[in-house]
């Protein structure tokens, strides 16, 4: 009967199109999708921060206006994974919409040790004109490494000034990326945990 | 200060002789060098990329894939190769989160498979090799087809043992 009422739940669940809250941080897919369902072929950008303790996507969004000023919310839809399923973004905020930093959310459900979390993947992109206009296209070098590692570390350095704290942890998910000018971009490899507060601020 | 240098691979030459070219331009960090050859999975080498500064690695692409505005893809397979001292599997294992990490023996090196087995990660020599698929069994095959860019140990046999501390990551950059 248990069994049966968790798959009920479950169905009801992905009818809905939200993730069951089944009561962990799920980082069993490190990456974005640019459809559903999930796959490696349609793998987008590394997630590369996550959002804790008072992680809701909704503060989310709103701490990365008021601390790092990214404002647009312009931007594709891509898609998470968590628990097994494939689920859109939740929000998206960038800095603006030309070349900028970008960030797409995703929120889950309340983990016992990190509390409410929200996975998130930033990075700098280029707005490319010349020699073919294709777009936004994640910077494959720079001064501070990709844009995928460009983009975490401007986030994470907003938030942390703004009194939050941060931590590293290694993930691993450095896989190449081709972007829409032919060069390829990865994350390092390393994930910022930033901590968020209760009250936006 | 990082620099990800795409190194297209149209015009004159092979694939593998480009990455023969690039692996001149390469000091001893990354020893040894390894690659699945000009072809794996039915995929060309398409492009060869190197990382250089605190995050350093050289990466043969195989396979293309069609990225959009403000969409990168993932090409099919990818092989990165790392020095030991800067990627080894002990960095999994300070993670504060579970990771679905399941430690393995390939060609006689230890390695570790992550991402629901889409990622294999090998420890030999001086080098952590990591494999990018989209299936363990293919993650299989790619490993039996590493050999070293500049020759010796030939395909399916045993991969050098790694160098002391290079599985704990102890290993000196």
């Amino acid at each position: 009967m248990l069994r049966i009422s968790l798959a009920i739940a479950l169905v009801v669940a992905a009818a809905l199109d939200v993730a069951p809250a089944l009561g962990h941080f799920d980082v069993t897919d490190r990456y974005t999708h640019r459809s559903c369902p999930a796959s490696v072929a349609n793998r987008s950008d590394p997630v590369n921060v996550v959002l804790t303790t008072w992680g809701t996507w909704g503060r989310a969004g709103s701490q990365i206006v008021a601390h790092a000023g990214w404002t647009a919310t312009s931007g594709s839809t891509q898609s998470f994974v968590d628990h097994g399923g494939c689920f859109a973004m939740h929000t998206q905020r960038a800095s603006g919409t030309g070349s900028r930093f970008h960030v797409r959310l995703r929120g889950q459900h309340q983990d016992p040790t990190l509390g409410w979390v929200a996975a998130a993947s930033a990075h700098h992109e280029d707005l490319v004109l010349f020699p073919l206009p294709c777009g936004h296209a994640v910077d494959s070098n720079g001064a501070g490494g990709s844009g995928f590692d460009q983009g975490r570390d401007e986030l994470e350095r907003r938030l942390v000034a703004a009194g939050h704290v941060s931590s590293r942890v290694w993930w691993g998910n450095t896989q190449s990326f081709k972007q829409c000018d032919g060069d390829y971009a990865s994350s390092d490899g390393w994930t910022a945990f930033v901590s968020l507060h209760q009250v936006n601020h | 200060m990082c620099a990800l240098a795409a190194l297209g691979l149209a015009g004159a030459g092979t694939a593998g002789g480009r990455a023969v070219a690039e692996r001149s331009r390469l000091g001893d960090e990354i020893d040894p060098l390894f690659f699945a050859g000009d072809r794996v999975e039915g995929h060309p080498l398409v492009a060869v990329l190197r990382r250089s500064g605190d995050v350093e690695f050289v990466s043969f692409v195989y396979g293309d894939c069609a990225p959009l505005d403000d969409t990168g893809c993932a090409p099919p397979v990818e092989v990165q190769v790392w020095p030991a001292c800067r990627r080894s599997i002990a960095l999994y294992d300070s993670s504060p989160v579970g990771l679905d990490l399941e430690r393995t023996t390939v060609r006689g090196v230890p390695g570790a498979v992550l991402d629901g087995g889409t990622r294999l990660e090998l420890q030999t020599g001086r080098s952590t090799v990591v494999v990018f698929a989209d299936s363990r069994a293919r993650l299989t095959r790619i490993a039996g087809s590493l050999r070293p860019l500049d020759g010796g140990a030939g395909r399916g046999s045993a991969l050098p043992a790694p160098a002391a501390g290079a599985v704990e990551g102890r290993l000196a950059c």
